[in-house]
Formats: C-alpha cells, sequence, structure tokens
C-alpha cells in the first residue's frame, strides 16, 4: 500500500468518524427543527444539552479530511474548489450560522435577539449542512460537474437524492444516540418513546433511500456502480445487517448496542462507496496517482497525523466518558450558570 | 486591499473576500490565544485561595470565550474552505508544501476544542484542580495554533526548500514553512499581538466598568489583569516587530520600501514616519522624514544600502499608499501603547515607594487610557496583517506564483462576497450585542448558585477554613468602597500567594 493509498484510508477513517460524530449533531439540530407538541421544549433541552461539549471537537473531523485532502491531494482539492462553490457555500453557510445560533442561544440570555429565533437559526442550517455535503459527495461519484457551472451538481437527480439521504441518517443517528441519552436520567425518561419512535422511523426512512440510491448509483455513476458490485457487497451486507440490528435493538430498547449497530449501518454506505470510488478521487477528473503530493510530503503527513491522533484520540475518549453519564447535579444548562 | 489589485475584477473580489474573512476570523482567534492564558492565571487564583471574586472572573470570561471561540471555529472552516473555494489554482500547486502546518494546526484546533468542551461543561463534574488543568491544553494547543498557522503565512512571504518544474511542485521538503526566515519573527509577532489584543479589550471593558462608578475589587482585578498583558508585551513587541522588519528587509525589499514609502533605491535612505505616499511622484506628503535613519536601522550604518520601490516594475510593486499607511498606523499605535506601559510603570513605582495602594493609578483619565488599549491592540494587529498580506502583493507566494494566476474563475464571486459580509455583520452585531450583556451584568448573579460550584472545596483549602471563604457569594457583595479596595489591594500584593483575604462581604451596591 503506498503513502497516497494509506493517506485515503485515513480519510475516509476521518469521515467516518465526522458521519457518525458531527452527523448525529446536525441530526440533533433536525430533531430540533421537527420537535412538536408537548414535550418540545424538553426534547430541545436534551439535543442543546447533548451537544454542548462535543460539537465544536466533533466539528474538527471536517477540518481535519478538508486539510488531509488539499495537502495530500491539492489537485482535487483545487477541482473541487472551482467546480463545487454552490454546494459548499451553503454547506459553509449552515456550519457558520449553525455554530454561531448553538452558542448564541446558549449563552446570549437574550441580547441579541430572542434564543427560539437562533434555535431555529441553529436547527434550519443544521438540516441544510448534511444535504449540501451530501449533493458535494454524490458529485465526485458522477463526476457530473465543471468549472463556470456552478449550479450543475444541484440539478443533478442522484446529487439531489444523496443530500436527502444524509439529511435522513443524521436525523437517524441522532434519534438513537438521543435514546440512549433520554434513558439515562430520570428527569428525561418521558422522552423516550418519542425518540424511539423517530429513531424506527429513521432506520426504515434511511434504508428506503439507500434502495432507491442504487438504481440511481447505475444510471448516474455508472463507473462507481461497476466497482460498487465488484468491491463493495461486504460493506454493504455490513451496513444492511446493522440497519437490521438497529432496528431489532431499538425495539428491545438496548440503546447502547443500537448505537453501536447504526453506527455499523452507516460506516458501511461510507466504506462501500469509498472502496468503489478507488482510485478515481472525482471521477473522470482526478485520481489518486494524479493527485498525489510528492512521497516525501505524504510520509511527513501520515507521520504528522499519527503522532497527531496519539494526542487527539484518548483526548476525545476522555471528553465522551467524561459527558457520557448524566449530569450528576442538575438538569443540562448549557452555560453553567444555573440561569 | 480593495485598491492594490491591478489585475482582473475577479481577483480584486476575491482579496476582498479573503482578507474580510482572515480579517473577522482574526478578531475572534486572537481570544482563542490569549484567554486561556489569562484564565489560568485567575481559575488558578480561585483554586489556590477559594476567593469568590476569582471564581466569579474567570466564569465570566469563560462564558464569553464559549462565545468567541465557537464563532472563531466556524469562521476559521470557512477560510479553510475558502483557500480552495477562491484560490484553486494556488491550493492546486502548492497546497502539499503547506500540508504539515495545517495538518498540525488542525490537530491543534481538535485538541483545543476538545478541552474546552471538558472546561466549559466539566464545572460540575471535575475537581477544581482538575477543571484548572484542562485550561493547560487549552492554552498550550491555541498557541500551538497560531504558531502552525503563521509558519504557512511565513511560507508564503518567504518561500524555500522546494523545487518546481514547469510551475509543478516536484519536491518539497516537508518541513518547508517551518524553514522559512520570516516564520520565527512572524509567529513571535502574532503570539504577542494575540495577548495584545486580549488583554486590551479585557483591560477595556473593566476599565469602563470603573468609570461608570462601578469601583469594586472585580472590576479592578480585570482591569489589572487585562492590562498586566498587554503592558508587559508591548515594549516585547518592540522587538518582534523590529526583528521582523529585518527579515523583511532582506527577504521582501520591495515590501520594506512600500512599508517605508522609499521610492529611489539608495543608501542613507531616510526614515518617513506617517503622511500619504503619492504614486504619481513616488513621494510621501505630509509625512516627517528623519534623515539617514532607515538605513541606520536596518544596516546598523547610516551608508547602508536599501532598496526602493523603483527596483522593480510598477506591475511588480505593491499598493503603497495602503501599505505604508497600515506600517504607519501599527507603528503608532505601538508606540502609544509602549509609552503608556512605560507611564503605568513608572507610577506604580513611585507609589511603591509611597507605600500608596493600589498600586495601579485608577484616575479617570487612566481608566480611559486603560479603555483605549482593547480597540488600540486590535487595530494595530489588523494594520499589521495588512502590512504583512499588501505588502507581499502582487504574488500570493513571494517570486513564485501572482495572485491573478491564483484566482478562480468562478462567475459568482461577487454575490458570494456580498453574502459573507451580511452574514458576517450580522453575527458580529450578534456577537457585540452578547458581550455586551455578559460585560455589564458585573459578575453574574447566579455565579455562585449552589450546583455551580464545585462540590469539593479547592484543595488549597484543608478543613479549618471558615465556611464563609466557600459560602456562595450572594450579589452584589462583591461591590466595596474604594478604601475597602485598597486595602484588600495592599493586602493582596503583601501577603504571600495563596493568604490572599477573601473578599470582604456586604455593602455594595447591586449592579
Amino acid at each position: 500500500m503506498s503513502a497516497a493509498d494509506l493517506l485515503l484510508v485515513v480519510m475516509v477513517g476521518g469521515l467516518t468518524a465526522y458521519a457518525l460524530l458531527a452527523g448525529a449533531d446536525f441530526g440533533g439540530g433536525i430533531w430540533d427543527l421537527l420537535a412538536r407538541g408537548r414535550d418540545a421544549t424538553d426534547q430541545r433541552r436534551l439535543i442543546s444539552a447533548a451537544l454542548g461539549p462535543v460539537w465544536e471537537a466533533n466539528h474538527v473531523w471536517l477540518i481535519f479530511v478538508l486539510v488531509a485532502l488539499f495537502s495530500g491531494f491539492s489537485e482535487a482539492f483545487g477541482i473541487i474548489g472551482s467546480t463545487l462553490e454552490v454546494p459548499l457555500l451553503i454547506a459553509l453557510v449552515g456550519i457558520v450560522l449553525r455554530g454561531s445560533a448553538y452558542v448564541y442561544r446558549a449563552y446570549g440570555g437574550g441580547a441579541a435577539g430572542p434564543d427560539h429565533w437562533w434555535g431555529h437559526v441553529f436547527a434550519a442550517a443544521s438540516t441544510v449542512t448534511p444535504f449540501a455535503l451530501g449533493v458535494t459527495g454524490a458529485a465526485l461519484a458522477t463526476g457530473d460537474l465543471a468549472p463556470g457551472a456552478p449550479w450543475r451538481p444541484l440539478t443533478n437527480p442522484f446529487g439531489l437524492v444523496c443530500g436527502l439521504f444524509a439529511v435522513t441518517v443524521t436525523a437517524f443517528l441522532a434519534a438513537v444516540y438521543l435514546c440512549r441519552d433520554a434513558a439515562a436520567a430520570s428527569s428525561t425518561a418521558h422522552l423516550v418513546p418519542g425518540l424511539r419512535r423517530r429513531a424506527l422511523a429513521g432506520a426504515l426512512a434511511s434504508g428506503a433511500w439507500a434502495a432507491a440510491l442504487l438504481p440511481l448509483l447505475r444510471t448516474h455513476a455508472p463507473v462507481v456502480a461497476d466497482r460498487f458490485a465488484d468491491r463493495s457487497i461486504p460493506f454493504a451486507v455490513a451496513s444492511a445487517l446493522g440497519g437490521v440490528a438497529a432496528l431489532m435493538l431499538l425495539w428491545r430498547r438496548r440503546f447502547g448496542a443500537a448505537r453501536v449497530a447504526a453506527g455499523l449501518a452507516v460506516a458501511g454506505v461510507l466504506w462501500g462507496w469509498a472502496a468503489a470510488q478507488y482510485p478515481d478521487l472525482i471521477v473522470g477528473h482526478s485520481t489518486v496517482t494524479s493527485a498525489a503530493a510528492p512521497e516525501a510530503n505524504l510520509a511527513a503527513l501520515l507521520v504528522a497525523i499519527g503522532l497527531g491522533m496519539l494526542v487527539v484520540l484518548p483526548s476525545m475518549v476522555l471528553l465522551f466518558r467524561l459527558f457520557s453519564r448524566p449530569d450528576p447535579y442538575h438538569e443540562p444548562d448549557p452555560a453553567g450558570d444555573g440561569h | 486591499m480593495v485598491l492594490a489589485a491591478g489585475a482582473a475584477g475577479a481577483a480584486d473580489l476575491a482579496r476582498v473576500q479573503t482578507a474580510f474573512s482572515l480579517a473577522f476570523h482574526i478578531c475572534f482567534a486572537v481570544f482563542g490565544v490569549g484567554l486561556p492564558w489569562l484564565l489560568l492565571y485567575t481559575e488558578g487564583r480561585w483554586v489556590r485561595t477559594g476567593d469568590p471574586g476569582w471564581l466569579a472572573l474567570t466564569k465570566k470570561w469563560s462564558r464569553a470565550f464559549a462565545v468567541l471561540f465557537a464563532v472563531g471555529a466556524v469562521s476559521g472552516t470557512v477560510l479553510s474552505f475558502e483557500f480552495g473555494l477562491l484560490w484553486p489554482a494556488f491550493m492546486a500547486r502548492y497546497g502539499g508544501v503547506l500540508g504539515l502546518s495545517f495538518t498540525l494546526e488542525g490537530f491543534a484546533f481538535f485538541a483545543e476544542a476538545i478541552f474546552l468542551g471538558m472546561y466549559l461543561y466539566g464545572w460540575q463534574r471535575l475537581s477544581a484542580r482538575a477543571h484548572w488543568l484542562t485550561l493547560w491544553p487549552i492554552a498550550i494547543a491555541g498557541t500551538l495554533s497560531t504558531v502552525f498557522i503563521i509558519t504557512a503565512n511565513a511560507w508564503m512571504n518567504v518561500p524555500g526548500h522546494i523545487r518546481e518544474v514547469d510551475g509543478t511542485v516536484v519536491s518539497a521538503e516537508p518541513l518547508a514553512p517551518f524553514l522559512s526566515p520570516a516564520a520565527p519573527a512572524q509567529v513571535v509577532h502574532m503570539l504577542l499581538a494575540a495577548l495584545m489584543c486580549t488583554g486590551g479589550v479585557v483591560a477595556g471593558v473593566y476599565a469602563i466598568g470603573l468609570l461608570r462608578g462601578r469601583r469594586d475589587l472585580y472590576h479592578l482585578r480585570g482591569l489589572r489583569v487585562g492590562l498586566a498583558a498587554v503592558l508587559v508585551c508591548a515594549p516585547l513587541q518592540l522587538v518582534s516587530g523590529d526583528l521582523a522588519a529585518r527579515v523583511v528587509g532582506s527577504r521582501q525589499p520591495l515590501k520594506l520600501a512600500a512599508m517605508e514609502g522609499l521610492f529611489r533605491t539608495r543608501s542613507g535612505a531616510p526614515l518617513t514616519i506617517g503622511g500619504f505616499y503619492d504614486d504619481a511622484t513616488g513621494r510621501v506628503r505630509y509625512g516627517i522624514e528623519l534623515p539617514k535613519l532607515l538605513s541606520l536601522l536596518e544596516g546598523f550604518h547610516t551608508d547602508h544600502r536599501i532598496t526602493g520601490l523603483d527596483a522593480a516594475p510598477p506591475t511588480d510593486r505593491p499598493n503603497v499608499l495602503l501599505v505604508h499607511s497600515a506600517f504607519t498606523l501599527m507603528v503608532g499605535l505601538g508606540t502609544v501603547l509602549i509609552a503608556f506601559a512605560a507611564l503605568v510603570a513608572l507610577v506604580m513605582a513611585r507609589r511603591h515607594r509611597r507605600g500608596e495602594r493600589p498600586l495601579l493609578p485608577t484616575g479617570r483619565p487612566w481608566l480611559a487610557a486603560a479603555a483605549a488599549t482593547g480597540p488600540a491592540a486590535m487595530l494595530a494587529m489588523l494594520a499589521g496583517w495588512e502590512v504583512t498580506e499588501g505588502g507581499r502583493q502582487p504574488w500570493i507566494v513571494y517570486g513564485r506564483m501572482r495572485v491573478a494566476d491564483a484566482v478562480t474563475s468562478s462567475p459568482g464571486v461577487g454575490w458570494t462576497l456580498a453574502g459573507t459580509i451580511i452574514l458576517y455583520l450580522g453575527l458580529a452585531a450578534a456577537v457585540i450585542l452578547i458581550l455586551r450583556r455578559m460585560a455589564t451584568g458585573g459578575p453574574g448573579p447566579g455565579h455562585a448558585v449552589g450546583p455551580d460550584l464545585p462540590t469539593a472545596p479547592p484543595p488549597a483549602l484543608g478543613p479549618d477554613v471558615p465556611p464563609d471563604r466557600l459560602a456562595p457569594v450572594a450579589p452584589g457583595t462583591l461591590a466595596g468602597s474604594d478604601t475597602r479596595v485598597a486595602a484588600d489591594l495592599s493586602a493582596d500584593a503583601a501577603a504571600p500567594a495563596g493568604s490572599e483575604p477573601a473578599v470582604p462581604a456586604g455593602g455594595g451596591t447591586r449592579r
């Protein structure tokens, strides 16, 4: 395996972490948007408390993948930057508004407009971002992009379905994760049935989208579709098994295990896509060999990533462990200031 | 920067967009670098002494930090995308060279975000000491991320250690950005600037509070910590700035010429302070010219030969009016800050001799000057970046790639720019409103509510500590009269660490 291939594996790993962690944060925003009825306020509070300590760290996975892309495969980054402006800008606006609105709501105390306005901004931005990122990813598989045609990715049916698929999947992940959070404390236990229904619906909807995507993949991304049939069946099977297992575990209220199964279902899709994409980075435009930086730079990059992960991964485990149990003292309060 | 580009309109717009996004980001990023160091001090004092006054400051700043860091983080994300969106040719060619810097910066950002999560939300889950300890990785990572990012910028200014054939990088030393001769001075200059901006803004907030009559220990401490940061760094900044200018003089002579408004290459070059550079005549109007001083400063000899703008054709020169003006502004503000630091030091020494307390002068003119240090430091920092980036023009990578060759051919740059400006101005307005609310709220009514305090007493406190030391402070109790503040501060200064008296209870008015 060459240094470039190894870097790609690391990048897909980073992308998986982004999808499973930050994806769920976006999904939390989607459920914030869809929160209705008697429990809406409690639901929003639960979502906000779950996001608070981790969303910024989760977000950095995107930076990680992006930096690895432009450091290791700068040609591809250049092409993406000059052809996928529109979906990327939409994602960026979403990222900026999501993060800002979250802290404005948590810490603003109404100083910059009512908190619930920022709540709506947060929720809407959380929905738009995964959609735009899904469209972007799809364009890499179809190769349906060209300089000077910035709107093209948004007119590709496969891309649009991928965008919706991404939104559905993030919502599914969030609902599964939140089930466990809600079940962990008596003060939020009443939210579990609603979240469980959402998680089950999300699992079914994600499965349905995935089934709809396969024929579209054949018509719109034939290159990737061929390789998918050759290489990606094990990943697809793993994903399907994960999905079914998640459904069953949710049904039996085994929320901790359901998290793992749901993660497997989503990771399977990503790895299946990545395997089928190889060696193309952008089908028809850029390949691993055409885009790779000089070998010495890639080796240095890998060493730096290895050392960096030695610091970051244990820290991240510490972060998640610290916040995995419910707050020992009082209801989640993002500001930590009792008001 | 708008005026500088003579090339295509797209390049102009893309430069404005980059400049605007960078300026926006850096106004937040400096706090990500500076505030953790200040918090280490204030929370450290609280952990050692159990004094709720230090806890109140810490809590207030950590809330502001949460907002500033989040906006800094998302606007930084925008930047990393913008490199590709606006300058695809630049990234396609040099992305690999800058890779190590950006990768390491990514990890520093990672560490900062992870531990910030623990810090902001871990008040109830961590012991006081463990909570304080999470600040260390935040502070170190924030500082390192500056180091890594600045090496990338330094390489764009003084590139080297790569081999190119026909516009393709065929080999690059992985450490190229770190080996750029511009890196050390630029890194130190920016780190000091970040500390100065943070300290100045913090000092400004509390100076304004004191000016408005909230003459209590809480405000005095806030002022003291912030002012210490900005005023101690100011003279050091002079040294690092001098080093940086020397590198510029030897490696980017045209940038130095633009900074100084020097048209003709000559020995015995004068130093021109202020004024406006006139492109038509190659002279600085209304500037103060000090004969031979530039040669003396750069080469330690009045005969030292300084390259002027005439060494390059007009298309290869930066916009001198802009760069010279920005440089003048930066140096001017820096000089004023150093003078203020010297004055404060003098007065403090005199008060110390006379046994007066508090040492820090707190008369209205002093407070007004302290309040101005924040805007002054921020403005100087932005002007400094204009010098660095504007002075590099027309190159994106000095001597290797022109800005005009790097820019995107995408048609929608104007729309993107308009959208960015509207979005960012809106976000900035909201941040200002929120921070203003925080700043005028005093120590905060809820800062000492039951579950908010760590359950365990701070480690320095043994079982024999009087219970009132740990008691929550009722709103308003931090407000004392001037004499009480003075008494406390004198004790503060005289007593060894750890024995600082608790903030006097009672009295004062609720803010």
